[in-house]
Order: C-alpha cells, then sequence, then structure tokens
C-alpha cells in the first residue's frame, strides 16, 4: 500500500517518514488548545501556514484537512 | 657518471622551494623530464629535487571482473593504468623512475603526515625500484630556509614506517568498503532498471549522510508551538533602553496579554544593581578545524576552500603546516623571530612591538596536540606578490590570531538592573570592555557589542514606556552548514583532519544533499534507508570510530595492519551476502529514488496559469526539442508551455524573477556566461528592454 501523501511504501496510512510527522501533528495539540484555544481544524490550517512547520508535517496537516481530519 | 642524492616532494612548488633552499647560491637549475619540472641544487653534493602531484600510486582490483562484487583482492598500482582522468601520471612516474637510476642516495621531503608519507614510500618502492628500505626522511613544518636546511642536515635515518602503515590501511579499509558497497548499490539499480547511475557511499560518507538524515527528517517533521514574549522599554535618564522579562517564554496567551495589562506605561522601582566583571582569556592557536570554522563564520568559505587556500600560503612559505591537528605553539618556532618579522608590514608594527616589548611571551594552547607538526602560524615571511582576497584574508586572520594568543586577558563588566513593575520582574542588561587585553590583536574579527547603561542605583524609579505582547513559536533544530558539520564529524570521530572535508564534498557531488543549510535530498534518503535495511553496520558512526582507534593504533605500532585488513573483509562479507540476497527490492527502491531525483530537478517552480500544477522541463520524444509545460497537462487541467533555447544546459535556479515573480532558468551555452532566464513572454524588464 502506498502512503497518502506521498508513493512511498505505507506502514498503515502513511509512510515511516509522514508517520512521524503524523504523529507530531497529534501530540503538539493539546499544547496548542491550551495556549490559544484553537479548535483541530483551526490548528491544521494554522500548521500549513506556519514557517516553521517542517514539510512533511505540512503535508500530513493538509491531507487531514482534505479528509476532514 | 656523477651520483646524487635524490629529493622526493609532494607538489612542484614544495620542490622549488626547497631547492632554493638547499642550493648554495639559492639558484637552483630548474630542468624538465619528458614534461615534469624538477630541480638541481648544489650543496655538500649534487641534489636533485623531484615534485609528484600528489598521489601517483592508488589500489585497484586485483583479478576478477569490473562489475561483481565482493572484491578483497587488491594491488597498488600507477593512478594512470587505473584512472581514466590521470593519464598524464605516466609521465611523473617515468621521471621518477629515470631520475632514480644514477641517484645513491635518497630523501622523502613529503609533507610530515599520514598522506606524505605515504606518497613518498610508493615512490620510493614502486618507481624507485624498491628503495623505500634506504630511504631517509626530512621533516618540516614550515617551508622557510632555515627549517627545511635543519630538516636536510638532520633528517630521520629511516621513513616514518609507522605512518606509512597507518596510511596504507586508511586507503585500503576505504577502497574495501567504497569498492564493495558502492559496487553493490550501482548493479542493484542498474540490473533492476538497465541503467547506469553513479551511486556510492563509503566508510565515513555513510555515518556522515546518516546523521544529516535523522537531523533532516526531525526538521521536515517539525511542528511548532506557541509561545508569547514580553517586549519592554524603558526609560533612564532621556534615554531608552530594552527590558526583558523575567521569562523568556509565556506558554498561554492569555496569561501574556495578563503581563501587558498589569504593566504597560507603569513605573517600577530598581530593587538590585548586580555588577560583574569576566575575565575573557585568549584564543587559542588554530588548528586545521578551528580555522576552518572561523574562515566560514567570519567569510563564508566552506571548509575545502579554507583549506585550499592555506595549502597556498604553505607553500608560499607564508604560514606553517595547515593540515594539523595540534592546538600548540612550542617555544622551538621561534615567536620573537616571527613578531620581529611581521613588524616590517605595517599593519602588524603596532601590534607586534607591543608584543615584543613583554617579558616574557607565553601563548595560550588548546588541549590538542599533534606529534608531527605544531598549531598553525604565520612564519614571518611577507608575500612577495599582492595575494588575492581570499589568500589576504586567511593570512590576516592567521597572523592576527597568533598574535592574539600571547595577548593578555581581557576585562568585561556586566550590568543587570532588577526592575519590580506591579509585582512583575524586568530586568536591563549592559556590558563594555574594561580592558582590550587579547581582543587589541584579533579586532577586526571579536564579535563583542558594548551596550551603555545610564547609571543607576537602588530604589531609582523607572517608568517602562512600551510593553508589547509578541507571539513567538518554537523553531526545529537549524540545519547543519559545511563548518558545523566538519566540526560534528570531529566530535564523533568520523574522518580525519585531512578528508572531512572532501567528504562533505562528495556528499554534494553525488546528490546527497544540496544547499549551504544542509538539505539531505530524496536520493539521499532513500540510500540511507536502503543501507539501514540491508547493511546498518556501513551507516553507523561507531563502526567508523572503531576503525579510526585501529589506525590510530597502528601508527603507534599496536596493532597490525593486516589484523586489521582482515577484521574489515569479515564484517564486509556478510554484510555484502546480505545485500546480494535482496537486490531485486534495493535495486527497485534506488531506481526510483533516482528517478524522483532526476524529475525533482527538472522542476522550475509553481505554474502561474493553474496554480495547483509544476512547471517542468520536459523532453520531447517526437520532436526531441525541450520547452517548459506544467504538469497538469497530463492530466488535462492545463495547458500552459513555454518554449526554451535548445542550445546548451537548462538548469532551475530556484529563484524567480524581480519583475514579474516568476520562476527562472539558467542557461549555459559553451563560452559565453550562464545567464538566468525568465520565460514570462509578458515580463515587464522584456518590454522595457524592447522599447530601449
Amino acid at each position: 500500500m502506498k502512503c497518502i501523501v506521498c508513493d512511498r511504501e505505507a506502514l498503515e496510512k502513511y509512510c515511516e517518514f509522514h508517520e512521524e510527522a503524523y504523529l507530531n501533528v497529534v501530540q503538539k495539540f493539546e499544547g496548542w488548545k491550551r495556549a490559544t484555544g484553537v479548535s483541530w481544524k483551526q490548528y491544521l490550517k494554522e500548521l500549513v501556514e506556519n514557517a516553521y512547520t517542517g514539510c512533511w508535517a505540512k503535508e500530513v496537516a493538509e491531507s487531514l484537512l482534505k479528509t476532514d481530519g | 657518471m656523477r651520483k646524487y642524492t635524490l629529493i622526493i616532494t609532494e607538489k612542484p612548488d614544495a620542490a622549488k622551494r626547497i631547492a632554493e633552499a638547499l642550493d648554495r647560491q639559492g639558484k637552483p637549475k630548474n630542468l624538465k623530464e619528458n614534461g615534469v619540472p624538477y630541480f638541481i641544487a648544489q650543496r655538500d653534493r649534487e641534489l636533485v629535487v623531484v615534485p609528484a602531484i600528489g598521489h601517483l600510486y592508488t589500489i585497484v582490483q586485483e583479478g576478477g571482473k569490473r562489475n561483481q562484487y565482493p572484491v578483497f583482492n587488491f594491488k597498488w598500482t600507477p593512478r594512470h593504468l587505473a584512472e581514466r582522468k590521470a593519464k598524464g601520471i605516466r609521465n611523473w612516474v617515468e621521471a621518477f623512475s629515470k631520475l632514480s637510476h644514477d641517484a645513491d642516495e635518497f630523501v622523502s621531503a613529503c609533507d610530515y603526515d599520514i598522506e606524505g608519507s605515504l606518497i613518498g614510500y610508493c615512490i620510493l618502492k614502486y618507481a624507485c625500484g624498491g628503495k623505500e628500505t634506504s630511504a631517509k626522511r626530512m621533516k618540516f613544518s614550515t617551508l622557510m630556509k632555515s627549517e627545511l636546511e635543519k630538516a636536510y642536515e638532520e633528517p630521520l635515518p629511516s621513513l616514518d614506517f609507522a605512518l606509512i602503515e597507518a596510511g596504507r590501511t586508511r586507503h585500503e579499509v576505504d577502497w574495501l568498503y567504497g569498492i564493495n558497497l558502492s559496487r553493490a548499490l550501482t548493479l542493484a539499480a542498474r540490473r533492476w532498471s538497465g541503467r547506469y547511475s553513479t551511486l556510492s557511499t563509503g566508510r565515513v560518507q555513510g555515518p556522515a549522510l546518516q546523521f544529516l538524515a535523522k537531523r533532516e527528517k526531525t526538521i521536515r517533521s517539525f511542528v511548532p508551538t506557541p509561545y508569547w514574549q514580553i517586549n519592554a522599554e524603558a526609560e533612564i535618564l532621556n534615554s531608552v533602553v530594552e527590558a526583558e522579562y523575567e521569562r523568556k517564554r509565556i506558554e498561554t496567551r492569555a496569561e501574556a496579554d495578563a503581563v501587558v495589562h498589569a504593566c504597560a506605561g507603569k513605573t517600577g522601582e530598581v530593587i538590585k544593581v548586580n555588577i560583574k566583571t569576566v575575565h575573557q582569556k585568549p584564543p587559542i592557536p588554530f588548528d586545521v578545524g578551528t580555522l576552518q570554522r572561523e574562515a566560514y563564520s567570519l567569510f563564508g568559505y566552506a571548509p575545502r576552500r579554507t583549506l585550499a587556500i592555506a595549502q597556498r600560503l604553505y607553500l608560499d612559505a607564508l604560514i606553517s603546516y595547515p593540515r594539523t591537528s595540534s592546538q600548540k605553539l612550542p617555544p622551538i618556532i621561534g615567536y620573537k623571530e616571527i613578531l620581529s618579522a611581521l613588524k616590517r608590514k605595517r599593519a602588524y608594527t603596532k601590534l607586534a612591538s607591543k608584543l615584543l616589548e613583554k617579558k616574557t611571551l607565553k601563548p595560550r594552547e588548546g588541549a590538542k596536540e599533534d606529534p608531527a607538526h605544531p598549531a598553525v602560524y604565520p612564519t614571518g615571511n611577507l608575500p612577495k606578490k599582492p595575494l588575492g582576497i581570499p589568500e589576504k584574508r586567511i593570512w590576516d586572520l592567521i597572523v592576527r590570531r597568533f598574535m592574539a594568543v600571547f595577548g593578555e586577558e581581557a576585562l568585561k563588566e556586566s550590568l543587570k538592573v532588577h526592575l519590580d513593575v506591579n509585582g512583575h520582574s524586568f530586568f536591563l542588561r549592559g556590558r563594555r570592555i574594561l580592558k582590550e587585553g587579547w581582543m587589541e590583536y584579533y579586532k577586526p574579527y571579536v564579535r563583542a557589542e558594548e551596550v551603555l547603561l545610564p547609571r543607576t542605583e537602588e530604589g531609582d524609579k523607572i517608568r517602562l514606556r512600551r510593553v508589547t505582547r509578541e507571539d513567538k513559536f518554537t523553531c526545529p533544530q537549524s540545519r547543519y552548514n559545511p563548518a558545523s558539520l566538519l566540526k560534528k564529524m570531529e566530535e564523533l570521530g568520523i574522518g580525519t583532519k585531512a578528508t572531512r572535508a572532501e567528504i562533505i564534498q562528495t556528499l554534494y557531488n553525488r546528490g546527497y544533499v544540496r544547499d549551504e543549510r544542509i538539505v539531505v535530498t530524496e536520493l539521499g534518503f532513500d540510500v540511507i534507508d536502503v543501507l539501514g535495511k540491508y547493511a546498518p553496520m556501513v551507516t553507523s558512526a561507531k563502526l567508523t570510530q572503531e576503525l579510526e582507534a585501529k589506525m590510530e593504533q597502528i601508527q603507534n605500532n599496536r596493532v597490525k595492519r593486516e589484523t586489521v585488513l582482515e577484521e574489515v573483509v569479515e564484517q564486509l562479507k556478510p554484510q555484502l551476502e546480505q545485500f546480494k540476497q535482496n537486490e531485486e527490492p534495493i535495486g527497485e527502491a534506488l531506481t526510483k529514488a533516482t528517478q524522483r531525483a532526476q524529475a525533482q530537478e527538472r522542476i522550475v517552480g509553481k505554474c502561474p496559469n493553474c496554480g495547483t500544477g509544476n512547471l517542468t522541463i520536459i523532453y520531447s520524444r517526437k520532436t526531441r526539442k525541450r520547452f517548459i509545460g506544467c504538469s497538469n497537462y497530463f492530466k488535462g487541467l492545463c495547458t500552459t508551455s513555454f518554449p526554451l533555447p535548445q542550445r546548451g544546459t537548462v538548469k532551475p535556479t530556484g529563484n524567480n524573477c524581480r519583475a514579474c515573480g516568476w520562476p527562472q532558468v539558467l542557461v549555459w551555452t559553451r563560452g559565453r556566461r550562464p545567464w538566468n532566464l525568465c520565460f514570462n513572454p509578458d515580463c515587464p524588464l522584456k518590454s522595457r528592454r524592447k522599447k530601449t
């Protein structure tokens, strides 16, 4: 099975690289929520626009936005 | 026929300088043998000084076919028989053979390090017909006349065989790793795709790429976390200074807003004033690594470039041997003589004179030692011809650093004012230099900014003029640059001072990394991925550290070369076996990676018309012409295309046109300067040019 972001082999949904990024995205949400009160969707949008977000994390956030999280 | 002494040097420039230093008149005869320059000097007897041109010998496979692995049989052979681009080496080998016939004494005067010793040894053994056992060794750290004369008069009675053995082993171990693994990668890709592409890895290349990839993964997966910072300005005696809030980071926006609300426009009281004086010791002398790092941070020179510049300065006898890991300056180099000589240059007159007035000159030294050479220092010679800007900069840096290590401690004062505003603490900080000390000598290269604070005392009232909240985010770790990568390799003990810069360059040449702030490419990731799966040992820094330690032991006569080679073969065998068994998946992964990398290289930028496709350089199979087209064409969504020049090479620049913002391509045509092309037909720059 292919990764839903790139064409590498997927572990489940994502490849090894995007899986790590996905885990980071999920893990950091609590901190964002506490700090700014942001919703999950808004959080993903913020990540896509943020200059410090790594490109794999950005791709994961974009794919989550498309699939409604 | 009169017999003579044959002196072997590493490079033609060094031969000239050695011949000039040893000739009674300082004017040796300059001759040529089949295009190879050499020099005849007259001293107590005739001396024939013949240069090499780096390594004349290399390792090749002995027997067997070219496209198979594992390969464990090898021999040393002249480079012209092994490398297509080294045809010219034949003349040098023949010149040594011919000139050795009438020589009855042999001296190696190559650089006193592993590589230099090995170059001399191979020439004596193979080109001069087994003279390595009777040859003597000149040992020197600068190409100054006095030092060269001493090295000639008091040579080491034999070659430095321990150093040579360590050098041979290093080359042989690297060859065994390089040939087998690179061949395994290349053949796996070729067997799967039917196409040839150069893929390589090695004993040091693998671990270096591995930790670059690890950092890259962290950066690419990074998710920033928001935090807030309080910025404030305080008014003291009609001047405005920056005030720092007690906490550098505030985790929630609401909390940050509360601080702003409580402190903006409020007056606080000084509750404490701390004054601290700090003694700052002089810097330590340059070893090659610190010189490369300093040159990178000051001038942006890549480590390899700095080494090449330093090598030129060494060959001009302006500095000592640069490939050293020593941070020591022994008194034998003659501190006073060097400073007196430097005094002749106006820029250094005042500084050198000041140091010479000192009763004793004692340099501050670092911990690292090198048995062969001291730290890098200026010889005291002044350039005979004007230096180019890079040489001038590096020479000046080395001269000033040399003077600075003899300087006194610098004295700095730092001031910290604690201010209480409505229950919140702010700090005002100031710093000034009380005594320059060594900084005077190293001035252009010292990074010390003074912040002068007006005089304040406990109980003073200070108003915060402005208090604001700044939205911030945590940042990913920074990318390595060539200098920080060099430092990391040094810390991990992988590679040597002479090879690290070259290995970094190889990573760029293979397309595994790109850019100044090093980015690992998809190809780099895939190679590391494949090696990690099928030959994990090769990417482990531990393995290469162990081998480096063994090489040191050979140098100290504690381990035999043969033992290390046997161990390496035993380590490689199972790894290569595993590689062979998995050739198909490895080939597939590498081929896809190469194809992805090639496709990536052709992407020019986003399509300005559809906004979602990538503009790509496309080669038409039908017309065999190239043009730029949108990747969405194949999905039937966009038909954007632009013509391209058909001559020369075209490559995306990654930059956008300053007038219209469209991506640009770089065009190279033989005999012309490369130029940036904006392919937007309606670019305002083009219409402006047409009008003029």
